[in-house]
C-alpha cells in the first residue's frame, strides 16, 4: 500500500456521539434488568439461596425443565434434520407451502399454540374426546408439555440445518454415490459431518427456547406443582404468591443457565464462520 | 469395448438435451467430448456414471449392461469441476473413502493412499484439509480419490475449468501421464478445444445433443466432415459453391474436386474448408503451381496482432455460390481470415491494402442434407407454410431455420414468445430446428439470411404470393437476385410422397429436375417428370422431348428416386399441369422459372406465376439461370 492510497481514504469520523447514545439506550433496556436478577438473588444471601434450592418444588421445576428441554432438543433435532433434508433435496408439489408451514410456529403467539393444543388434545378436544375414554389424557400432563415445546421450537433446528444443506452442492453427494457409498453411507459420512455446525447450533437453540418456554406451557400443563410445573411456571407462581425472593433465586439460576448456553452457541458459531472464511 | 453407448437420448421437459448418441470407447483410451455450454456433453457423462437416467438407449461398461444400475454399482471414478472434496475429511481420508466403503483393510488403505498421493504429486500432504490446499491440489485429490478403488472408467467433467491457465497446463500434463500409466479408460468433457487436442486420443464433437463427428484430433482438424466441426475447431473459412460439370463452382472460379473428396451430386451445394494457415499472402499474383491451388485478390479489412502471428481478415469479391446472373444485389463479398507469421523482415500487410491470396489447400466437406429456411410472419396466424416447411425439414432430416423478420413495431420478446408457442406446436421434436429473428425490411433480411446461411430452399407463405400476379415481388427478388429456389405454400399437405416435376420444351435447364430430385431423395418421395408439349409439336420434336425425359429419369434414378415420366397432350400448358397435379394428387409441384432476358424463356416466370394462382398445392419455383 502506498501513501496515495492512505490519503485517498476518508478520515474516520469520531464515534463518540453515536456510541454514547447506543449505551444510554441499552443500559436501561437490557443491561439493568439482567443485573437486577442477580442483585436481588444476592440480597437474600448465600444461605437463602441454598435454602430455596432445597425446596422440592424448586428442585422438581428445574429438573423437569431440563428434562423437557433435553427431550425436546433430541426429538426436534432428529425431526428437524429430517425435515430439512427432505425439503432441501426433494422438489414436490406443495414443497414450498410445506416449508412455510413448518416455519409458522415462530410467528404464532405461544398462548395461541397452547390454546390450539388444548382444543386438539384436551378432554373435549377434537382428538382428545376419543382418547379420553381410553384413559389417554396428554393435556395437563408431562406429555402435553413436551408436545407444546416440540411445536414451539420446531423451526429452530430446521432454520439452522436447511441453509447448510441448501448450500452444500449436490456434487458432494453425487461424488459419494459414484465412489460407491449408499444413500445412508452418504448421509452418515458426507452430509452429517458437513452439517455438524448447523446441528449443534440448532440443538442449542431448541434447548434454550424450550428451557424458557412459558406461554404455551402455562396453558397445556395446568401448572400442577410436582407434576407439570416447569421452572418459568414456578417463577411466575411464586411471584403471584408474593414470594419474590424464591422466584428470584430460580430466575437467577435459569438466567445463568441460559447465558452459558448462549456463550457456548456464540463461541461455536464464531468458530464456524472463522473456518469458512479461511 | 470399455464404454458402449447405444441410442442414448435424454429430455428435460420439452428440451431434448441428448439425442440418439452412439459411441464406443476402447480400452485404455482417453476420449474427449468437446462441445459448447449446454450442448449436452455433461449430461452424457452423468448418464454413464448413473447420476442421470437416460430416457432411451443402453449403456455398457466393460460389456456389462449398467443402464439400470445405480451409480454405486457402476464402479466409475467421477471428477467434478468444483472438486467436491469432502471438507471435513483430510486428504488421506478423502482418498481412502472408496476403500473404506469397500471395507478394505487398514494396511491396504494406507498403502494405496500413499501410492496415489505419489501418483498425483501430493506426497506428504495426506493430513491436510481441503481448505489448506490450492485449487489445483484439490483437483489432484479429487483425481486420486476417483482412482483409489480402480474404477472401470474414469469420467472427468470439465475438471480444469475452474483453474487458471498455468495450473491447468500442469494438471493436463499430469492427467495424461497418470492416464497412460494406469491405462484406465477415460472420458473427459470440455469446452476447451486446445485441451481436447492436447489430451485426446479421439475427440467427439457434441452440438445440441448430437454427436456430430468423432475422430482423432488431426483428422478432425484437417479433414472434418461437417461445417460445424470445420468452424468449431480452429479458425475455418467455409466457402459454399455448387457442383457444375464435376467441378466446384465458386463464384467466377472453378476448382477440381480433390481425390479424397466425398461424392457430390451435380447441382448440389459444395462446402469447402480453407484453414487460415494454408493461405499465403503476396503483393503480386501467384502463379498456380502444385502448392498453390487458387489465387484471388482481396482487400485487408482488419489486422490483429497475436504475438508470434498476425490474424488478418480480408474481403474477396464473391467467391461463394453460383456467379449471379444479375449482379449487384448489394455487394457480395466473401470474408476470409488468414494467419500469417510475424516477421519484421517480411512484407507488411495493413488494413486497406490490396493483396493476393494464394490458397495452398482446400478440403471438401461432406454434402449436407437439404437446408431449409422457413419464413414466418409473427403478425399473422398463418401456419400452412410453417407446417409444410417443418414437414419438409423433418422428412429430409436436414437443418432448418425458422426466421421471423419484424419491423420496429413488434418487440423481440413478443417474437420470442411467439416462437415458443410455435415450437410446442410444430417442431418440439425437430432437433435440428433453429429459430432466428431479424429486424428490418422483410425481403432484404430474408435475402441476407439466405445468403449468410447458404440455405437451399426458402419457404414462403402468404408473403410469397400476390393477388393477380402469382409470385410476389419478394419471391421474385429472392429468385432473381440470389438464385435460391422458393417454396410457396398456401395449404399444407399431410405428407411428402409424390412430387411432380414440370419440364417443358426449350429445356428449362436441369436445375428443376435436380432440385426436385434432391428433395425426393431426402424425403423418400417418388417423382413424376411431366412434359406438356406444344400442341403443334412435330414428331421429331416429340422424340427429342422423350429423350430429354428419359435422361431426367436416369438422373433421378441415379439419385435413388423412383421416377416415372409422362408426356401429356393438352391445349393449354398451365391447364395441363394443374390437371395432372389434381389427378395424381401430388404433394409438391416443382417448376423451373427462368428470369434471363431471353424471349423464349421469359414466359416461364409467368407460367410459374399462373400455376401458383391456379392451385393451392405447394409449389417449388426453381430459378433456372444455371
Amino acid at each position: 500500500m502506498n501513501a496515495v492510497d492512505v490519503k485517498a481514504r476518508p478520515g474516520r469520523p469520531s464515534g463518540f456521539v453515536p456510541i454514547s447514545i447506543l449505551l444510554a439506550m441499552i443500559f436501561p433496556l437490557l443491561i439493568m434488568p439482567l443485573a437486577a436478577i442477580y442483585f436481588f438473588a444476592a440480597s437474600s444471601g448465600f444461605e437463602g439461596f441454598i435454602d430455596t434450592l432445597r425446596q422440592p418444588d424448586v428442585l422438581f421445576a428445574l429438573r423437569f425443565s431440563l428434562l423437557i428441554a433435553f427431550a425436546t432438543a433430541l426429538i426436534n433435532g432428529v425431526l428437524g434434520t429430517f425435515t430439512a433434508y427432505v425439503l432441501a433435496k426433494y422438489q414436490f408439489r406443495g414443497s414450498k407451502a410445506l416449508s412455510i408451514i413448518v416455519n409458522l410456529p415462530v410467528a404464532i403467539p405461544t398462548v395461541v399454540v397452547g390454546t390450539s393444543l388444548l382444543l386438539l388434545w384436551g378432554p373435549i378436544g377434537i382428538l382428545g374426546r376419543f382418547l379420553d375414554p381410553l384413559g389417554i389424557r396428554p393435556m395437563f400432563a408431562p406429555a402435553g408439555v413436551l408436545l407444546a415445546h416440540l411445536f414451539v421450537t420446531f423451526p429452530y433446528m430446521l432454520g439452522a440445518v436447511k441453509p447448510v444443506l441448501d448450500e452444500l452442492e449436490k456434487t458432494y453427494e453425487e461424488a459419494a454415490y459414484t465412489i460407491g457409498a449408499s444413500r445412508w453411507q452418504t448421509f452418515r459420512y458426507v452430509l452429517l459431518p458437513a452439517l455438524r455446525g448447523g446441528l449443534f447450533a440448532g440443538t442449542l437453540l431448541t434447548f434454550a427456547h424450550s428451557l424458557g418456554e412459558f406461554g404455551a406451557t402455562v396453558l397445556v400443563s395446568g401448572n400442577l406443582r410436582l407434576r407439570t410445573q416447569t421452572a418459568p411456571l414456578y417463577i411466575f407462581a411464586q411471584f403471584e404468591a408474593g414470594n419474590i425472593e424464591t422466584a428470584n433465586t430460580v430466575a437467577a439460576i435459569l438466567a445463568t443457565f441460559s447465558f452459558l448456553l448462549f456463550f457456548l452457541l456464540l463461541r461455536f458459531t464464531q468458530k464456524g464462520s472463522k473456518r469458512e472464511q479461511e | 469395448m470399455s464404454i458402449t453407448l447405444t441410442d442414448i437420448s435424454k429430455r428435460f421437459g420439452d428440451h431434448l438435451v441428448v439425442h440418439g448418441i452412439n459411441l464406443e470407447v476402447q480400452n485404455g483410451e482417453l476420449f474427449v467430448l468437446l462441445g459448447g455450454s449446454g450442448s449436452g456433453k455433461s449430461t452424457i457423462l452423468r448418464m454413464i456414471a448413473g447420476l442421470t437416467a437416460p430416457d432411451t438407449g443402453t449403456i455398457k461398461l466393460n460389456d456389462l449392461d449398467v443402464t439400470n444400475l445405480p451409480p454405486q454399482k457402476r464402479n466409475t471414478g467421477f471428477v467434478f469441476q468444483n472438486y467436491s472434496i469432502f471438507r471435513h475429511m483430510t486428504v488421506a481420508e478423502n482418498i481412502e473413502f472408496g476403500l473404506r466403503i469397500r471395507k478394505a483393510g487398514t494396511d491396504e488403505k494406507t498403502q494405496r493412499r500413499e501410492e496415489l498421493l505419489d501418483l498425483v504429486g501430493l506426497t506428504g500432504l495426506g493430513s491436510r484439509y481441503s481448505d489448506q490446499l490450492s485449487g489445483g491440489q484439490r483437483q489432484r485429490v479429487a483425481l486420486a480419490r476417483a482412482l483409489a478403488y480402480n474404477p472401470a472408467v474414469l469420467l472427468l467433467d470439465e475438471p480444469f475449468g475452474a483453474l487458471d491457465v498455468k495450473i491447468r497446463a500442469q494438471l493436463r500434463e499430469s492427467l495424461q501421464e497418470i492416464q497412460e500409466k494406469l491405462n484406465v479408460t477415460t472420458i473427459l468433457v470440455t469446452h476447451d478445444q486446445e485441451e481436447a487436442f492436447e489430451l485426446a486420443d479421439r475427440i467427439g464433437i457434441i452440438e445440441k445433443g448430437n454427436l456430430i463427428e468423432v475422430g482423432d484430433p488431426e483428422e478432425l482438424y484437417h479433414r472434418p466432415k461437417t461445417e460445424f466441426v470445420a468452424t468449431f475447431i480452429g479458425g475455418g473459412n467455409v466457402l459454399v459453391g455448387r457442383v457444375r460439370k464435376d467441378q466446384i463452382q465458386l463464384g467466377p472460379i472453378s476448382l477440381p474436386f480433390p481425390k479424397d473428396a466425398p461424392v457430390h451430386q451435380e447441382g448440389s451445394p459444395v462446402r469447402i474448408l480453407i484453414r487460415p494457415e494454408t493461405i499465403l499472402l503476396r503483393n503480386s499474383n501467384f502463379r498456380l503451381a502444385r502448392d498453390i491451388k487458387l489465387s484471388v485478390q482481396g482487400q485487408i479489412t482488419e489486422r490483429i496482432f497475436t504475438g508470434s502471428h498476425q490474424r488478418l481478415r480480408m474481403e474477396v469479391d464473391s467467391l461463394q455460390g453460383f456467379w449471379p446472373a444479375t449482379s449487384g444485389y448489394g455487394k457480395q463479398l466473401t470474408r476470409i481470415e488468414t494467419i500469417q507469421p510475424n516477421s519484421p523482415t517480411d512484407e507488411q500487410f495493413l488494413p486497406g491494402q490490396s493483396v493476393w491470396l494464394g490458397i495452398k489447400k482446400y478440403h471438401v466437406l461432406e454434402p449436407t442434407r437439404l437446408k431449409v429456411l422457413i419464413c414466418f410472419d409473427p403478425k399473422t396466424n398463418e401456419n400452412a407454410s410453417l407446417e409444410f416447411g417443418c414437414r419438409l425439414a423433418e422428412s429430409a432430416r436436414g437443418p432448418a431455420t425458422l426466421l421471423a423478420v419484424v419491423g420496429s413495431d413488434i418487440s423481440m420478446d413478443e417474437v420470442k414468445s411467439k416462437f415458443e408457442q410455435t415450437k410446442s406446436g410444430y417442431f418440439s421434436h425437430l432437433p435440428n430446428m433453429e429459430t432466428k429473428a431479424r429486424q428490418g425490411n422483410v425481403p432484404t433480411e430474408i435475402i441476407l439470411e439466405t445468403q449468410e446461411g447458404h440455405y437451399e430452399i426458402v419457404v414462403l407463405g402468404q408473403q410469397g404470393k400476390s393477388p393477380g400476379r402469382g409470385l410476389s415481388m419478394m419471391a421474385r427478388q429472392i429468385l432473381t437476385s440470389i438464385n435460391v429456389p422458393v417454396l410457396l405454400v398456401e395449404a399444407s399437405r399431410p405428407k411428402i410422397e409424390r412430387i411432380l416435376i414440370c419440364t417443358a420444351a426449350g429445356e428449362p435447364g436441369k436445375m428443376d429436375v435436380l432440385v426436385g430430385g434432391r428433395i425426393a431423395r431426402q424425403t423418400g418421395a417418388q417423382a413424376m417428370v411431366l412434359h406438356i408439349p406444344h400442341p403443334e409439336s412435330s414428331r421429331v420434336a416429340l422424340r427429342q422431348i422423350e429423350r430429354h425425359l428419359g435422361q431426367a429419369k436416369d438422373t433421378l434414378e441415379a439419385l435413388g428416386v423412383p421416377t416415372e415420366y409422362g408426356i401429356k397432350e393438352h391445349a393449354h400448358l398451365v391447364e395441363g399441369i394443374i390437371q395432372e397435379a389434381e389427378e395424381g394428387d401430388y404433394d409438391l409441384i416443382v417448376i423451373g422459372a427462368s428470369f434471363q432476358p431471353h424471349p423464349h424463356q421469359l414466359r416461364w416466370m409467368d407460367i410459374a406465376s399462373q400455376i401458383i394462382q391456379r392451385t393451392n398445392r405447394p409449389v417449388l419455383v426453381v430459378p433456372t439461370s444455371f
